[in-house]
């Protein structure tokens, strides 16, 4: 079965990312993990996972992704070493020191997509570095990963949904220059989202930006084809992002697996993913040559999203009421929905809101507040109420 | 020292002006193999005692076809980036140079890659520190970058193209961007973007160091530009790239561990 790779930047996305459906997560630490911006996990918090993780008979993947330096390795054997004394599923790695420390540890590795590998050769050399699964460059054609799987037989990773480098990941340090930071050591400033001035001023603006990657369309082809897991991009996204984006692959998967995926599926999973994203998406290398339509042209587009209404915290069964903190504005009159681990979207027109001290209230207007919303059916703890988006 | 330095080169023409400067080690930019490279050479063009240079991120076709046309040519050696192509090259008597971009940046991945090549080009990511304390562990096995302009983004993507498409504007290339006075210059051809940062590396002052070789990287540039670069004359504009500036690892220091 093809494993579902969710990205968790932090304990409740690893929670809602496993509630919702991901057969694995990946995380980074504190030290050595390619995203420094996100919130990141200590190696207590590591443990408190990676015991969730196997509670739920999930994985559970260490990023140590980054390109060292000589400083930057003076922990890294305790740190390896603490890894695998939790318990930890595999290290996602690049960098061919961490590779060799990782395996003296008796690690799983998995090859970061920072390693830019886009053909078999390259996958020879590592697998003679006993390294497990690769995670193929974002570039890789279909024909690409159809020819790694029959020539190498290892375990292949594709990214399916996302933000895309402009760069092939690892190719670029426009952080470093333009920021000081350095985008192999964590510090990408997405400066392939910044817009430039043309050297002849008479010219437009030049932007590189690429839109997201979407893969749909194609899941049930990289099943075909053996991929063995399919990779969300996003450590440092919302819950809501997570929970939408992790919760239709899910679907998707278990009705290709059931043979019972349609057309009209695919498109509603499509009308959502494309409104939790705050960019276009799309297949970009898998079946063509991306050209123009895979990129923006113009300023940084990107669209705020306000569906997210609130996370259920619990459910009263005695009095009927849910239990919910509220994450943006709603209000008495509108219709939302329910959504949540095995269950289908569920309508419901909210007629009363009470608040903490038991007033009725006609808004909610305060981000996090804790109300009550009378429903007679039971709605679990980390369901999500979004406005009403569409009819399946 | 300059019969160590491997120079890149943009033309035939150009050999005798760098053999009258003591440069005699050349690299040539194998056409439909790499990205960056404003003039590429045949295979029927590369002398026997000549570099390769290959600095492309090769799909599983490229790797083939490479493969077919290492099979039948003589060459001195080869400077690579995808690791592939040391599959190809690892049982052939030729010189085995990598050129790993951002990567090898610290002493022991350069000890365990060095298990397989002949000498590597260190990352120019470093200061000058911590390329002293590299060097001097391993002396007279690395390969110094020196001069030229270093790439500081390798897309896939043609992105001269599919911006002079969308506008509807004659294409440039190469291009030169800019956005708070700090420039780029672009360069694609058919199997990518390349962008490299503007002005150019000079760190001439690393042939101090005891390397295997010294490269010089001449994509736009001309003899002439490293005749003078080399004799302390050249007028226009370098840099020391980060040999005197760390860059960033940690935004924020955390210390909840």
């Amino acid at each position: 079965m093809t494993e579902l790779l969710a990205p968790a930047g932090d304990l409740e996305r690893l929670k809602i990312a496993y509630l919702y459906g991901a057969d694995a997560c990946y995380i980074g630490g504190k030290d050595f993990s390619l995203r420094a911006n996100a919130k990141n996990f200590s190696l207590e918090e590591i443990k408190i996972a990676t015991e969730f993780a196997h509670s739920l008979n999930k994985k559970i993947y260490v990023t140590v992704n980054i390109v060292f330096h000589d400083k930057n390795l003076l922990n890294l054997d305790e740190y390896l070493s603490s890894l695998k004394e939790i318990g930890i599923d595999a290290v996602i790695v690049s960098d061919i020191v961490a590779v060799k420390k990782s395996y003296e540890k008796g690690l799983d590795i998995i090859l970061s997509t920072q390693s830019s590998i886009l053909n078999y050769r390259a996958i020879n050399f590592w697998k003679n570095l006993n390294v497990k699964r690769f995670v193929l460059g974002r570039e890789s054609s279909r024909e690409d990963i159809i020819r790694i799987k029959k020539e190498c037989n290892v375990e292949l990773e594709c990214f399916i949904h996302g933000a895309m480098c402009t760069s092939i990941s690892g190719k670029c340090v426009l952080s470093n220059y333009m920021t000081n930071r350095d985008s192999n050591r964590g510090g990408c400033a997405q400066i392939c989202r910044w817009v430039f001035k043309n050297e002849d001023e008479n010219l437009p603006d030049f932007t590189f930006m690429s839109k997201d990657l979407n893969m749909v369309e194609y899941i049930e082809d990289m099943i075909n084809i053996g991929v063995s897991s399919f990779k969300v991009e996003g450590r440092m996204r919302s819950i809501y992002y997570i929970a939408t984006v992790i919760m239709c692959y899910r679907k998707i998967i278990d009705k290709i697996n059931s043979h019972t995926l349609t057309e009209q599926d695919k498109k509603y999973y499509q009308k959502i993913l494309n409104r939790v994203a705050n960019r276009d998406s799309m297949p970009q290398f898998y079946h063509k040559f991306p050209s123009v339509n895979e990129s923006y042209f113009t300023d940084r587009i990107e669209i705020s999203n306000q569906d997210f209404l609130g996370i259920v915290l619990d459910y009263d069964e005695k009095n009927k009421l849910i239990y919910l903190e509220q994450r943006n504005y709603f209000k008495k009159g509108d219709i939302v929905e329910f959504i949540g681990p095995n269950m289908e979207p569920i309508t419901y027109t909210i007629n009363t809101i009470i608040d903490e001290e038991n007033n009725n209230i006609e808004v909610a207007r305060h981000p996090q507040m804790h109300l009550y919303l009378p429903f007679d059916t039971p709605i679990n703890k980390y369901s999500m109420m979004r406005i009403k988006l569409f009819d399946k | 020292m300059k019969n160590k330095i491997i120079i890149t080169i943009n033309s035939l023409d150009e050999l005798n002006n760098y053999l009258k400067l003591g440069i005699n080690l050349f690299a040539y930019p194998l056409k439909g193999f790499c990205v960056g490279m404003p003039n590429t050479f045949l295979i029927e063009e590369i002398p026997s005692d000549g570099y390769l240079f290959i600095n492309r991120i090769l799909d599983n076709e490229s790797i083939d076809k490479l493969n077919d046309i290492l099979n039948n040519i003589k060459i001195k050696g080869i400077i690579f980036d995808d690791l592939g192509v040391l599959e190809l090259i690892k049982n052939k008597d030729i010189e085995k140079i990598l050129y790993l971009s951002h990567f090898n940046s610290n002493l022991e991945s350069i000890k365990l890659y060095l298990e397989y090549v002949d000498s590597l080009i260190v990352s120019t990511d470093i200061t000058k520190e911590e390329l002293i304390n590299i060097n001097n562990n391993l002396k007279n096995k690395l390969t110094i970058f020196i001069l030229g302009y270093v790439p500081s983004m390798y897309s896939r993507r043609l992105l001269i193209d599919n911006y002079s498409k969308f506008y509807n504007i004659p294409k440039n290339n190469p291009l030169k961007i800019m956005n708070n006075q700090k420039e780029f210059l672009l360069y694609e051809n058919d199997y990518g973007t390349m962008f490299y940062h503007v002005p150019l590396f000079n760190g001439l002052e690393l042939m101090n160091l005891e390397a295997k070789y010294y490269f010089i990287n001449s994509a736009f540039l001309n003899s002439d530009d490293i005749q003078k670069l080399l004799a302390n004359k050249y007028e226009g504009s370098y840099d020391r790239g980060f040999l005197d500036t760390e860059t960033i690892y940690k935004l924020k220091e955390d210390n909840s561990d």
